[in-house]
């Protein structure tokens, strides 16, 4: 059998793709299925930047909706910290330091919900800077725990997780 | 440690692991940034330069698990050093692409590895062979606790880790296996089960970039999400989905051997035959036929090798084996030479079949 594309060398590669429920084969030569691109599972790295670029690009469009053109460039926030634009990041499909999430907040905020669903960080504190952050993630947690206690009336395990609320409380008091 | 020795020397992740079968080995990375330094893409060379020997100085100092880590500068090393660092996954592609000062930290046995000013100041990773996601994870995590201890890092509490692109922020975990897939390649059902993944929150990329389903039948699975989530979540969806995919490449090689046992044998041997015979061998070739040997191997059907699959196929890879030979050589030249290391591997040192009886 010839390759179905160049059909010119014998096709020994036999490729499926499904699209929307829809099942191609193609038989091509092993040079063509090489170069069989939109055929791969890969994802070019290329295209990585423009896809953030139109995620960006998205939420540009959509906060601009309904106003007048775009803002001289002269007059576009830039972050404090490192001095780049929201249109500088758009093109970069990168932000420029730690503080651009602060600055660009409201805009950055429906792109995060696009890519993450929404939601809050909900994993690792770092332990010298979080110190005080973990404290106060536990103290949520044992609360939680003591209203879940106090509904199954187990009133002595509450009694215990209470007191060690009021433990933690004091000791953050105390380091203020 | 000399820079020849560290490059040559054997990566865990390539070595033979007794829960190898399917998951070749297992991959956690964590994205992390310094407080106030703006991120490297926009850093002047200056100051990239100050920030790397930051950093570097900072890991050179730290004792992991026992090991010191050597810090290797890029501009040091040659292209074909940097082909090396990329094919053993040491380093990625955009580490090379990327401007300003930059490089990388490994221990001996590449167990642990931490990217300087790629798109974030730090990437750490942690690379094993195997299903071992929680300890590439531990190993990762004591790293970062370690940075943390003596570097300030971007963090926030709604955010959580501060990172370059959007796609990281959070854990900035990516957390990933690299599954051997060849029984679900040839029962077409592969497109199937891996297109499910992106609705389950996962990606799936080829081994090198260039995996076009037809070679060496390796995938990597990996999670998107980085906010919203713990690590612990993370990995225990990724442990989840990565134990169905299993049972079904499992199931598929089972239909196969019931099926079409003697299609089968007669594939698996004619790789084996191919490999220990041919004198001209393309990277891609030589994939796809180590695939199937592999395979022969993990069904009983072949004997085992000495060298295992990952190390065969990262050897042959241009940059490795240019390395190993110690000379630049030309694709032809390399189609040649690969076969004769293949043909060394397989021929001479083929053992009994070990395997126990499953």
């Amino acid at each position: 059998m010839l390759c179905q594309k160049c059909q010119q060398r014998e096709a020994n590669v036999q490729i499926t793709k499904t699209i929307n429920g829809k099942t191609q084969n193609l038989y091509l030569c092993e040079y063509c299925a090489h170069h069989a691109q939109g055929l791969n599972f890969v994802i070019n790295p290329g295209i990585v930047p423009d896809f953030l670029q139109a995620l960006f690009g998205l939420t540009t469009s959509a906060q601009n909706q309904g106003q007048d053109q775009a803002l001289n460039p002269t007059q576009e926030k830039v972050c404090p910290q490192c001095g780049i634009s929201f249109s500088q990041i758009t093109q970069a499909g990168k932000l420029g330091c730690s503080v651009c999430y602060q600055t660009f907040s409201d805009q950055l905020e429906p792109l995060l919900r696009r890519i993450h669903g929404g939601g809050q960080h909900a994993g690792k504190i770092p332990a010298r800077r979080g110190k005080m952050l973990r404290e106060k993630v536990q103290i949520t947690k044992l609360k939680e725990r003591l209203q879940q206690l106090v509904q199954k009336e187990d009133f002595e395990g509450a009694v215990l997780v209470r007191d060690e609320i009021k433990r933690l409380e004091q000791a953050k008091g105390g380091e203020e | 440690m000399q820079r020849k020795e560290l490059l040559l020397g054997q990566s865990e992740w390539l070595k033979e692991s007794s829960n190898s079968v399917v998951v070749l080995s297992s991959r956690v990375r964590l994205a992390r940034n310094l407080e106030s330094i703006p991120f490297p893409h926009v850093l002047t060379p200056e100051k990239s330069h100050e920030i790397e020997e930051k950093i570097a100085e900072t890991i050179k100092n730290i004792t992991f698990e026992g090991e010191q880590l050597t810090y290797l500068s890029l501009p040091d090393l040659s292209p074909i050093e940097q082909q090396v660092l990329i094919e053993k996954h040491l380093i990625s592609p955009g580490l090379v692409q990327s401007k300003g000062s930059r490089g990388v930290a490994l221990t001996g046995n590449h167990r642990i590895s931490v990217m300087v000013n790629e798109e974030d100041h730090i990437r750490i990773q942690s690379l094993l062979p195997g299903n071992q996601l929680r300890e590439c994870y531990r190993l990762a995590n004591l790293m970062d606790d370690y940075l943390e201890e003596r570097l300030d890092i971007a963090y926030q509490e709604a955010q959580g880790y501060l990172t370059a692109c959007p796609t990281n922020v959070g854990t900035g975990m990516r957390a990933s296996v690299m599954v051997h897939l060849p029984g679900l390649v040839m029962t077409k059902q592969v497109q199937q089960i891996l297109g499910s993944l992106s609705s389950l929150g996962l990606a799936v990329r080829g081994l090198y970039g260039e995996g076009s389903q037809a070679f060496g039948h390796l995938f990597q699975v990996s999670n998107q999400i980085t906010l919203g989530q713990s690590e612990e979540d993370i990995l225990t969806h990724l442990e989840a989905v990565t134990g169905q995919i299993v049972e079904h490449e499992l199931h598929a090689r089972d239909a196969l051997k019931s099926g079409a046992k003697s299609v089968l044998e007669d594939q698996v041997w004619r790789a084996r035959g191919t490999l220990q015979n041919a004198r001209l061998l393309s990277s891609e070739d030589a994939m796809h036929l180590l695939s199937l040997d592999r395979m022969g191997v993990d069904m009983g059907l072949l004997p085992r090798t000495e060298k295992s699959f990952q190390t065969l196929l990262v050897d042959s890879l241009p940059g490795n084996l240019q390395y190993i030979l110690n000379q630049e050589l030309d694709p032809a030249q390399r189609d040649e030479e690969r076969a004769r290391i293949i043909r060394g591997a397989l021929s001479d040192h083929t053992l009994t079949d070990k395997k126990e009886s499953e």
